[in-house]
């Protein structure tokens, strides 16, 4: 737990979740807070590593490149009209999708809508 | 003006480098009718008023005759077509002086222009490819606000000290500096150049800094264009030695430092020519000008 990972797959539905869960445990007085925040980290460690390490499947994404940034290590991007080609072709179509990329120790990953 | 160029011109074309002086002659007519000056200031060979191109001061170079069409491979019938070209180039800079371009109004001046320069050799203009300039935005700005708030926007300070940001229309790159300094590069014209610049100066206005708009500055006018006819680069690197270094294990074009006006052109065998290093846009058309009379002169058979 050296290294700080992001938290932003908290936000995510597993990690919306998880930290549900993890609220109940408190109020029922199951777990202490602290306990909670170490399940998160761990939470944030995992995922940043399963991402990198364990999810192959592939999409291409093609639409209008609409607005970048790139600061502090971290890409934004809003593509508008993106189509995502999957790997079993199928196709899903969205008017605007944002995507945030950052570094998560020698790799990279990230997306939210 | 013209008068203060001749000595130098003297100077720089003292190896007799017979070709080069005669353009350099064209070039030189053409200011002076410009210019309206008295020719009779200079001093011009008495022959015609118009005269040959290049009868002015050949007689040191041209030993060879009064016609002063000096060169390295005199086959006369290759001047034939350049000759024609010089005529026209000198006719037509009576059309209108095209010097002080940038001062009057947009966008009526750089149209007469091209078409006068359109007539100057055979038809080709250069393109013009990319323009840089700087601007002082005379406010120090905090790089990393700028980053998290503009789009289009990169900003690594491990990289590179200065905001890269870009805009679609016109499209171009700026690259913010800390101390306020912007560099605008990628403008296809000198208005585009301008107008992107306010943009970027507007968006960091809106960003909360007390931006100006203060000494935008044109700093390299980059143009290409193609003769249409492959070019012995070996030949015209020998004869034009002083000007040209031509290292094909290096690099496949002959980079052409022209000493007035003040361009540096490569120039490839295909025909391709890049003209680059230029203030204003006539000096881009004047390099060229000058330069295709001697590419004639060394077309491959």
């Amino acid at each position: 737990m050296a290294t700080a990972y992001y938290e932003f797959y908290r936000g995510s539905s597993i990690g919306m979740a998880l930290t549900d869960s993890l609220d109940e445990l408190i109020t029922s007085g199951a777990i202490t807070p602290q306990l909670a925040m170490k399940v998160l980290q761990q939470f944030d460690k995992s995922l940043a590593d399963t991402m990198v390490k364990q999810v192959k499947t592939k999409t291409t994404l093609k639409g209008h490149l609409h607005t970048y940034r790139l600061c502090d290590d971290v890409w934004t991007f809003i593509v508008k009209n993106a189509s995502f080609k999957m790997e079993s072709n199928e196709m899903v179509n969205a008017p605007k999708i944002k995507i945030i990329a950052c570094k998560n120790g020698e790799a990279i990953e990230a997306g939210k809508k | 003006m013209s008068s203060f160029a001749l000595p130098a011109r003297q100077i720089t074309f003292g190896r007799s480098n017979a070709p080069t002086q005669q353009q350099q002659h064209t070039f030189q007519q053409q200011q002076q009718q410009q210019q309206q000056q008295l020719q009779s200031q200079q001093f011009q060979q008495p022959q015609n008023g118009l005269a040959l191109p290049g009868g002015g001061y050949s007689q040191p170079a041209a030993s060879s005759g009064g016609l002063a069409l000096p060169g390295p491979s005199p086959l006369s019938n290759s001047y034939t077509p350049s000759q024609g070209v010089q005529a026209t180039v000198s006719t037509n800079a009576v059309a209108g002086p095209s010097t002080p371009p940038a001062s009057t109004p947009a966008p009526s001046t750089p149209l007469t222009l091209e078409q006068q320069h359109i007539t100057a050799v055979d038809g080709i203009v250069p393109t013009l490819q990319n323009i840089v300039a700087t601007v002082n935005l005379d406010c120090r700005l905090d790089l990393k606000t700028i980053a998290l708030h503009a789009r289009n926007a990169e900003y690594n300070p491990k990289r590179f000290a200065a905001v890269i940001m870009r805009i679609r229309e016109p499209k171009t790159t700026a690259l913010i500096f800390a101390s306020g300094k912007m560099v605008v590069t990628g403008a296809k014209s000198e208005d585009d150049s301008r107008l992107a610049s306010r943009k970027y100066a507007r968006i960091v206005q809106k960003l909360g800094f007390d931006a100006k708009f203060s000494e935008f500055k044109i700093q390299n006018i980059v143009g290409s264009c193609d003769v249409k006819f492959p070019i012995r680069l070996e030949g015209l690197a020998y004869s034009h030695g002083q000007f040209s270094s031509y290292e094909p294990e290096l690099f496949p074009g002959l980079i052409y430092r022209m000493i007035k006006p003040k361009v540096v052109l490569l120039i490839f065998v295909s025909g391709k020519i890049v003209l680059t290093g230029a203030k204003v846009r006539e000096e881009i058309y004047t390099a060229f000008n000058t330069i295709y009379t001697v590419l004639c002169e060394f077309r491959k058979p």
